[in-house]
């Protein structure tokens, strides 16, 4: 069975944690918890006729008193970049670590998500300003469920792909 | 080791690079089989962990970030000493002390998010509420002037008068609204630049001086002989600063006067104070009242109008500039506001030698106005707003020599058509009051419709001193007053010794060096002429000076020639010989760059 590691990345608070919980769990949890260091957690899925474990690396969110240790990307098959959609200043961080993780490990898969679709009404991030840059780009809601298992299932389709190349 | 294992440490010793043997007895948590397998965060730690066991002589260990697996927490630490041993520790304490650290961190970081976004919506709100009410203001206000110029009765005058002065207090409501918004949401940045500290402290004075004066009010500035004169800061802040503070020492005083002393503190810091013979402040209020919207008695601003913003405004601009504020008083007696700010000192700032606009002396000049129109006499008080005059002002010939008869002015402006007795007459009248009491000779400008030639003759014959043809300009009028009324253009304008450097535009470059060369041989012309009493000639030269210096870029050198052609007209040997040495020094002195 392959196994794949792929780390999620972002602003602090903006729902790493629970977007990991609710796909591999699926449970919502309302408290607020920071993680401290690296979260991993393990989820299997099947892409076209192939297993696939995902090792799920849920790294501590970025800011002012962390900052994202960049070796725990090491052996990483794609990463997922997260963005908390009432947040603009967390897109700003998310396309800051993109590069900076391209930079470092040169051009891994990865995906775009806006988190907390369930609070839109106010979101400051604007779909459109993301979809220019062609990214795959999901809008998910850690609290509903909503495109939580999508958006897992296209990077894990992504990665496998990667490898069939 | 054992003891490691014994505090329910997993010990594992380094065979290779990779392998790993258990030390001691593994706690329950810890999986059988490969490391890697059971810990996967390992495989991030252990090749820094086979660098610090390859280069590491002696003890030394190193720490792996926190991680969470399977609900429980952990921490690794490689440890190189005579052996080589990879410790897991089972870190559930440790973890949770990090995490109610960063919970903490994290909370106060969106709390600091929330706040600058409602502070930003807040400053965002006002700033288009005062646009939005700022448009209507202007109109409001444009219209009460254009309805102000029409015929209109005194009644009716009084109500556009009471609907223009609301409407400049509301506006200042909203600067001041504005303003202090734009400290609180840190949107006021200070600018760094070199200034003349007399120069920012006398435009303040001016400025207050002119409400001041109006309550009868004296006011005086001192700034002690060892304070720098040559600063860089923010001179705008620190003008709004003084200007705050007098405005507010002049709202609070009604008989007396306020003074603004400046000396230097022995840090180094400039300590301001303005004193004045107030109602003063009751010693509870002292440390509130600059706290913003307000006022020592909360009944006071009905008596006293305002927001109660401006003290609030300045101690956030003294806290930008790295000083402090506060107040002294003793109620019934006057208070005195007290404030430090912080300024580098600058070097070789000049005075400017050209200014952009003249401007009044800070001297309150008591000036007589006579006028029949009142939209001129509207004018000339717009002009000298602001310049701490006190403008009395009457309607026709007679009335203006009964209060010449009465007061001492330092400044006549007498129109030349008006009813009752004109203003050719009146001035007659003037100087032969002042004949009859030997006394000075006041400057009385004739101001006028008429052009020609001859309308200034006549004026001269009256006995005026200067002779302005409307419509007057600002700067002609605040030019002539500068020059009449201290009585020393040589003085005020031409640093004696010092070289006045000249910009002129590069076309005309080419020329400047011929015409100054002109002026400095008209020179010999004039001493020659004034020697054998041929003003004609005295009064052409000038003439031509007036209407050439400033087309080349020597403003002086007009204002010297209209002064020696009004000298001329005016038969002063004495003036002719003044202006003729000004000229000459200027010529001197004068450097084209």
């Amino acid at each position: 069975m392959l196994k794949k590691k792929v780390c999620l990345v972002g602003q602090f608070g903006v729902g790493k944690t629970s977007l990991v919980r609710r796909f591999v769990d699926s449970i919502f949890d309302e408290r607020y918890l920071s993680t401290v260091g690296v979260k991993i957690d393990r989820k299997d899925v099947t892409v076209g006729s192939e297993s696939v474990t995902l090792m799920l690396w849920d790294l501590a969110g970025e800011d002012e008193v962390a900052q994202l240790n960049l070796s725990h990307l090491r052996g990483a098959s794609g990463y997922i970049l997260v963005v908390d959609g009432c947040r603009a200043n967390s897109l700003a961080k998310a396309i800051e670590l993109q590069q900076r993780i391209a930079g470092q490990f040169g051009p891994l898969p990865f995906v775009l998500v806006l988190n907390k679709a369930d609070l839109r009404e106010q979101w400051e991030v604007q779909n459109k300003a993301v979809s220019e840059r062609g990214w795959a780009t999901f809008e998910t809601s850690a609290k509903a469920g909503s495109g939580v298992e999508e958006m897992f299932r296209a990077l894990a389709e992504m990665v496998v792909s990667e490898i069939s190349k | 080791m054992n003891l490691l294992a014994a505090l329910g440490y997993a010990v594992f010793e380094r065979v290779s690079e990779g392998e790993f043997q258990l030390s001691g007895t593994a706690p329950d948590w810890v999986p059988a089989g490969c490391l890697t397998e059971a810990f996967p965060f390992l495989e991030v730690f252990l090749p820094d962990a086979e660098e610090l066991w390859a280069g590491a002589s002696g003890h030394a260990t190193l720490y792996s970030d926190l991680w969470a697996q399977d609900n429980l927490h952990f921490c690794a630490i490689a440890i190189a000493a005579e052996q080589k041993f990879l410790v897991i520790e089972c870190a559930e304490r440790r973890f949770l002390q990090a995490q109610s650290f960063l919970q903490y961190a994290h909370e106060a970081a969106l709390a600091r998010d929330q706040v600058a976004k409602l502070t930003e919506a807040k400053t965002e709100f006002l700033a288009r509420m005062s646009h939005e009410i700022r448009t209507p203001m202007n109109a409001l206000l444009g219209m009460a002037e254009l309805l102000s110029e029409t015929p209109l009765n005194d009644e009716q005058r009084e109500y556009v008068q009471v609907f223009r002065r609301a409407g400049d207090n509301l506006l200042n409501v909203i600067n001041d609204i504005l303003d202090f918004s734009k400290v609180e949401a840190g949107q006021i940045e200070l600018e760094n630049i070199a200034f003349h500290l007399p120069e920012v402290l006398a435009e303040a004075v001016e400025i207050a001086g002119v409400r001041a004066h109006a309550k009868g009010l004296t006011l005086t500035s001192w700034i002690e002989p060892n304070v720098p004169t040559c600063l860089i800061g923010d001179p705008g802040r620190l003008r709004q600063i003084l200007l705050n503070l007098l405005g507010n020492s002049t709202k609070f005083t009604e008989r007396g006067g306020l003074g603004v002393q400046v000396k230097l503190d022995p840090d180094g810091a400039l300590h301001v104070s303005i004193s004045d013979t107030g109602i003063g402040i009751p010693p509870e209020r002292l440390s509130t009242i600059f706290e913003s919207f307000s006022q020592a008695d909360a009944s006071t601003t009905r008596k006293y109008g305002g927001t109660g913003l401006g003290l609030a405004i300045s101690k956030r601009f003294v806290e930008l500039m790295g000083g402090r504020i506060w107040a002294e008083s003793v109620p019934g007696e006057g208070a005195t506001m007290h404030f430090t700010v912080r300024f580098l000192v600058g070097e070789g700032l000049e005075k400017p030698a050209k200014k952009a606009a003249p401007s009044l002396h800070a001297r309150a000049l008591r000036i007589l106005l006579a006028d029949d129109s009142e939209e001129n006499r509207f004018l000339i008080r717009g002009y000298l707003k602001g310049a701490g005059c006190n403008i009395d002002e009457v309607g026709n010939g007679a009335l203006a020599v009964e209060r010449f008869r009465q007061y001492p002015y330092d400044l006549v402006l007498m129109d030349t058509e008006m009813p009752v007795l004109d203003g050719y007459s009146a001035v007659r009248q003037m100087r032969a009051f002042e004949r009859g009491r030997a006394s000075t000779p006041t400057p009385i400008f004739a101001l006028t419709a008429h052009a020609l030639p001859e309308a200034r003759d006549r004026s001269f014959e009256a006995g005026c001193t200067e002779h302005l043809t409307k419509p007057i300009q600002k700067a002609t009028l605040i030019e002539a007053i500068n020059k009449w009324v201290s009585g020393a253009l040589a003085e005020d304008h031409i640093p004696a010794g010092d070289p006045i450097n000249v910009s002129v535009e590069p076309w005309l470059r080419p020329v400047v060096g011929g015409y100054l060369e002109k002026r400095r041989s008209d020179v010999g012309k004039l001493r020659g002429a004034l020697d054998s009493g041929d003003f004609a000639t005295i009064r052409t030269l000038g003439h031509q000076m007036m209407g050439t210096g400033g087309g080349y870029g020597f403003d002086p050198i007009t204002e010297i020639g209209s002064a020696i052609e009004a000298a001329a007209l005016a038969g002063d040997a004495a003036r002719m010989r003044a202006c003729i040495d000004d000229l000459d020094r200027y010529l001197r002195y004068v450097q084209v760059d």
